[in-house]
């Protein structure tokens, strides 16, 4: 919402430093987005003397000033042929700005000229803010200045622009006046609320036109009046000037008197070309099917039957609430004028410009809310300024086509429920003159408050919550700051984290541990990353959640597996050459699976790649987390993914049989569609199932009192033999009754010279050990002897 | 030459010897040469059998002054030597403590979003707060309708929703958790519910499609405004530190009436005015309000009897300006130079 200053002052006395009102303002729950200069894009252009001109002597058509700017006299070169020594002018000194461009001292043609007279149009001005603007050549001051004074203040354009941020509940707000009573009351002054002048029209509208609304549902509101004799002309300087300053540009006096009246009163207008409405009759209606309308941006525009439409009996001559057609626009010819102020749905205007892909700053208040009452008032504010600027003939009354309510809304507020909220203590009495002074008014008696909603208030409801939108209010005329902290009483609380929120701390912390980086990657994947990874159709991972407006098919699906964002961020960080290559990220994937909501699940999923990494690295990084966690007994099966390189994947699995996640080595072929030279190691196990496995409460258990024996041996075995089995059959070997066999560790595999083809040698290392006494030599020879004839017997002879 | 006068010149041979021995080991032969087992002293004390009585106790007597003695002084010589050695040791095991360490495992890194939301969670905790969480993928119902944001409600516009179909949305915030916590749980309670939120957002160096939010939602009788402006002062100092100075200004948000936002002072200028803070010298940190009544009317409650407070923060704005972080789509990169630096 731009509010200039100048505009502010017509209905507030203005009392304070712009700094102060910007913070008055915000208090007030109104944020400055900027305090804009009214003349935008001219920096450090001064008002300069020309005291001598000369030919440039190299040039036809240049001429050398000698330009005084009241500290200094400028040598400056200029093309224009309209400048006399004794001439004010504009001057852009070295360092000024002209539309963020710079200015710099130039050679010309030999002449080094510091700075540049300026033309009307360099300035951005128009005849109507400074006449001579639009002489071509070098703006010429028409009275004398004080040498240096900047243009803005010479030209009168040195206001300020208030570019006010509104919230959506404010739709009021976004009109001159509105922003004003706000300002007056946040300034603590009177707002000046302006008194529109009934014009009385002469003869009888019904004469020239009619309307007929077909869908009041739509159209709650249709107010309408006639204006002949028009004359087509320039609107005044003070209008063209007000408009351009909110940055509209200004058209002609009938157009610019609608869209000022919209910048006012924050309604939007329209005006037909009376003479292209047949019959002068206007309807308000649901467009046909196959309607086209063309606009006035000169566009033929499809509409549907849900779309309301302004129409004559044979034609359509507007899309209501978007943009007017081209078959009734305001021309220079223009005799007769309909104007219209109307009320339509909100949601019906929203669909509309959307179906439409259009959107006008009409279409964008009709959106945000606007009223039935103030649609009069903005259309009399029309009528006032056609007299005002004697633009016409206005014709009888007001047509006025109304279905809406238009009585006061009155609600009943409970104050001693408002003090409640807000912590306070103040009379009824006390917030009916707060109130007051922001245009509600109010009854107050022992501790209720009657409030009669203004009109423009359509953000204070009448049921439930009247007492929350008064109690907003008084909390902002009362002072936010002026409410005192406080800290809640009551029951006390256990605070705390749920186990799930706990156990991710544990997970993320031992994964840092292990040297990984922890990842946040987007949610989003597409059809050609899920096909990346080779994943077909009929796959749990292809059910994913397609998003109806996605930014790109890239990114149209949310993810069901962690991979490709790691991946993505793997290869990222091997093309940047960062050196770190363990990452891991915690987040949730999503399956649809026809039910309402898709199955949301949380996932850890971990990538380990470059030299130093392998499957068994990453494995171990796993193991130690498990360990962290308490998890006991995951087993390895060998396994099969698209993704995973055959033979170098394997699902994790728990002791109770469920499956936990799964580990490999990323598949060539994937890591080919990522760019991704190096070998990629990854893994992706369930938050979830990892929690339910986590052990609860550790048990201490006695540290051994008697000496542990270590022992090695080494065994020849088929080369594709497990290890697991061999630690299983190293565990269960029958050793003597009280001998304890544990500690089962693989330290060294081997094959090649002394090793039969097809077989490799695997050495373990296992300890030997008593609850209640130092293990005998004899049984330590005995268990030794058991554990060497089970992997006898088993095909895992002793490597000789 | 009497014995006495052999101990007298042994004591003082002794002592002279005694300052030019140099190391333990020299020091050690010298205390041999004189009280070992055929020291010079010990050879004297041999001879005392012989000796008339009264010869033998003033001789006795003198060898055990000079044993004394020369123990005495032999022990205060290997103390001196000992400490020499010592410093000869610290000498040359002397080391460039500012030359690098070596042997450093690697070690991970927590990302700076974990590491805030910890940080903010934490104080929140402490001040009696439970964490509650809902679904990414929510009910349009949940994230919209029961939070008092119909369908066509103006400030719908204000979020950007993805859609899934016409009523499964990616939640644009974790508001929805409110409906779930009121439809769940039995109040009083106070509750934070963190978690990605998604907006129709393109990326740039100040949004996100992806972010992360935390929801703060106390629901019990008679709370107020000033409790919720204590509760987030309380809050804010907490992460940010004594320093910072909060307030708490009016705004709108369709969940609350009424609505508030809280900023603090730069972190960046201290309230002198920056880039960061666009020359205000004060940071928008967090929405806020008293929860309308229709949430509550909506889930069952009287919202005359019951009250509810509610904030939501975006932790990658806190993460952000805790961390000077100037463009948050490196926030999603997870660039290791990037993430270590935390």
């Amino acid at each position: 919402m731009k509010l200039p200053l100048k505009w502010l002052k017509e209905y507030v006395d203005y009392n304070v430093t712009n700094d102060e009102f910007v913070e008055k303002l915000m208090w007030r729950g109104f944020e400055m987005g900027s305090v804009d200069p009214e003349l935008p894009g001219v920096e450090g252009v001064v008002v300069g003397k020309v005291l001598e001109i000369e030919k440039h002597q190299n040039s036809d058509h240049l001429n050398i000033t000698k330009t005084d700017i009241g500290t200094e006299v400028l040598t400056i070169v200029t093309g224009a042929q309209n400048v006399h020594a004794g001439d004010y002018v504009p001057v852009a000194v070295v360092g000024a700005k002209l539309n963020g461009v710079e200015m710099k001292p130039v050679n010309m043609r030999g002449v080094d000229s510091y700075g540049m007279l300026c033309s009307g149009e360099e300035l951005g001005l128009t005849e109507a803010d400074y006449p001579g603007s639009s002489v071509h050549g070098i703006l010429i001051l028409r009275e004398p200045h004080p040498l240096g004074q900047p243009i803005a203040e010479a030209v009168g354009l040195n206001d300020v622009v208030f570019d006010i941020e509104l919230t959506p509940n404010r739709p009021d707000c976004a009109s001159v006046i509105g922003m004003c009573r706000e300002a007056a009351a946040a300034l603590g002054q009177t707002f000046k609320e302006p008194e529109i002048k009934a014009v009385a029209g002469e003869g009888n509208e019904a004469d020239y036109a009619s309307v007929t609304v077909e869908n009041t549902e739509l159209c709650p509101r249709y107010t309408a009046r006639v204006v002949t004799d028009i004359k087509i002309e320039p609107s005044p300087a003070w209008m063209q000037k007000k408009l351009r300053a909110v940055g509209l540009r200004p058209i002609n006096n009938i157009v610019d008197i609608t869209n000022y009246v919209m910048v006012e009163y924050g309604h939007p207008m329209h005006a037909f070309d009376l003479a292209c409405v047949k019959d002068g009759h206007i309807i308000v209606r649901n467009a046909r099917e196959n309607e086209i309308v063309t606009t006035l941006d000169d566009k033929e525009r499809a509409v549907d039957p849900e779309m309301l439409l302004i129409a004559d009996p044979e034609k359509g001559v507007g899309i209501a609430g978007v943009m007017g057609g081209l078959n009734s626009e305001i021309t220079e010819n223009t005799k007769a004028v309909l104007f219209e102020a109307a009320v339509f749905k909100a949601s019906n205007i929203r669909r509309t410009a959307r179906t439409l892909r259009h959107t006008t700053d009409a279409a964008a208040r009709f959106i945000k809310g606007v009223e039935a009452v103030n649609a009069k008032l903005a259309l009399d504010r029309a009528i006032e300024l056609v007299e005002e600027l004697g633009a016409g003939k206005v014709i009888g009354k007001t047509i006025d086509v109304c279905a809406a309510d238009l009585n006061e809304r009155v609600v009943d507020i409970d104050t001693a429920h408002v003090n409640k909220l807000l912590a306070l203590d103040l009379t009824p009495a006390e917030m009916r003159d707060m109130l007051a002074t922001i245009g509600i008014s109010s009854v107050a008696c022992e501790d209720r408050l009657t409030v009669t909603v203004p009109h423009f208030r359509t953000d204070i409801e009448s049921g439930i919550e009247a007492d929350w939108d008064i109690a907003e209010e008084i909390a902002r005329i009362y002072g936010y700051y002026n409410i005192k902290p406080t800290l809640m009483v009551g029951d006390t609380f256990r605070g705390g984290l749920a186990p799930e929120f706990r156990f991710e701390d544990l997970v993320k912390d031992t994964m840092a541990c292990q040297g990984a980086y922890e990842m946040y990657n987007y949610n989003f994947t597409g059809p050609k990353a899920l096909a990346d990874l080779g994943i077909k159709e009929g796959d749990t991972l292809n059910q994913a959640v397609r998003i109806l407006n996605p930014f790109g098919e890239d990114q149209s699906l949310m993810r069901t597996t962690l991979y490709m964002g790691m991946l993505d961020s793997a290869a990222r960080n091997l093309n940047r050459k960062t050196g770190q290559y363990r990452f891991f990220e915690v987040g949730n994937v999503h399956f649809d699976n026809n039910d309402t909501l898709p199955e949301e699940q949380k996932k850890l999923g971990v990538v380990f790649f470059g030299d130093n990494e392998d499957f068994f690295t990453l494995k171990g990084s796993l193991e130690q987390l498990f360990n962290a966690c308490s998890i006991t007994g995951v087993s390895y099966r060998v396994c099969e993914r698209s993704y995973f390189q055959p033979g170098r994947a394997a699902t994790l699995v728990a002791a109770d049989g469920t499956e936990l996640g799964e580990i490999g080595q990323l598949h060539p072929d994937c890591a080919k569609a990522w760019s991704i030279d190096s070998r990629v190691y990854m893994a992706e196990l369930s938050m979830n199932r990892m929690l339910a496995l986590s052990g609860g409460t550790k048990k201490f258990s006695p540290l051994p009192k008697y000496p542990v024996v270590a022992r090695d041996l080494a065994v020849v075995v088929d080369e594709r033999r497990e290890n697991a089995d061999l630690v299983g059959i190293i565990l269960n070997a029958p050793v003597p009754a009280g001998v304890i066999i544990g500690d089962v560790t693989l330290f060294d595999t081997y094959a090649g010279t002394g090793i039969a083809p097809g077989k490799k040698s695997l050495a373990y290392t296992f300890t030997l050990r008593a609850e209640d006494h130092t293990l005998t030599e004899e049984e330590i020879r005995t268990a030794f002897d058991a554990v060497i004839s089970a992997l006898a017997e088993n095909d895992a002879p002793i490597r000789a | 030459m009497s014995a006495i006068d052999s101990l007298n010149a042994i004591r003082e041979d002794a002592l002279n010897e005694l300052a030019k021995r140099s190391t333990l080991d020299e020091l050690e032969q010298l205390r041999a040469s004189l009280l070992g087992k055929s020291g010079s002293l010990t050879a004297i004390l041999r001879t005392m059998g012989k000796m008339a009585p009264e010869e033998r106790a003033a001789v006795g007597a003198e060898a055990n002054r000079v044993k004394q003695a020369l123990e005495a002084a032999i022990a205060e010589r290997r103390e001196v030597l000992k400490q020499a050695e010592m410093q000869a040791r610290f000498d040359a095991e002397r080391i460039d403590v500012t030359a690098p360490g070596t042997d450093k495992l690697p070690t991970g890194r927590i990302h700076p979003m974990t590491q805030t939301y910890r940080e903010i969670r934490d104080a929140l905790v402490g001040m009696g707060f439970q964490i509650y969480g809902g679904p990414e993928i929510e009910l349009d119902d949940n994230n919209f309708t029961l939070l008092n944001l119909p369908k066509d409600h103006p400030a719908r516009d204000m979020q950007d929703t993805f859609y899934i179909n016409e009523n499964v949305v990616l939640r644009t915030h974790t508001s929805p958790c409110e409906i779930r916590a009121l439809k769940n749980i039995k109040p009083p309670f106070r509750l934070i519910m963190p978690g990605r939120v998604f907006r129709v957002d393109e990326v740039d160096a100040s949004h996100s499609p992806v972010f992360m939010q935390i929801e703060g939602f106390i629901v019990d009788k008679g709370l107020t405004l000033g409790d919720l402006k204590g509760t987030l002062d309380t809050f804010i100092h907490a992460v940010f530190g004594e320093d910072v100075k909060t307030r708490l200004r009016p705004s709108y948000f369709p969940f609350t009436e009424p609505s508030a936002e809280m900023d603090m002072s730069c972190t960046i200028c201290g309230g002198k005015g920056c880039r960061v803070c666009k020359g205000t010298g004060w940071i928008e940190i967090l929405g806020c309000g008293v929860t309308n009544p229709h949430e509550l009317e909506n889930c069952g409650f009287d919202p005359k009897e019951w009250t509810a407070l509610a904030f939501g923060i975006g932790v990658d704005r806190v993460a952000s300006l805790k961390h000077a972080i100037s463009d948050i789509r490196l926030e999603y990169e997870n660039d290791a130079r990037f993430l270590k630096q935390f």
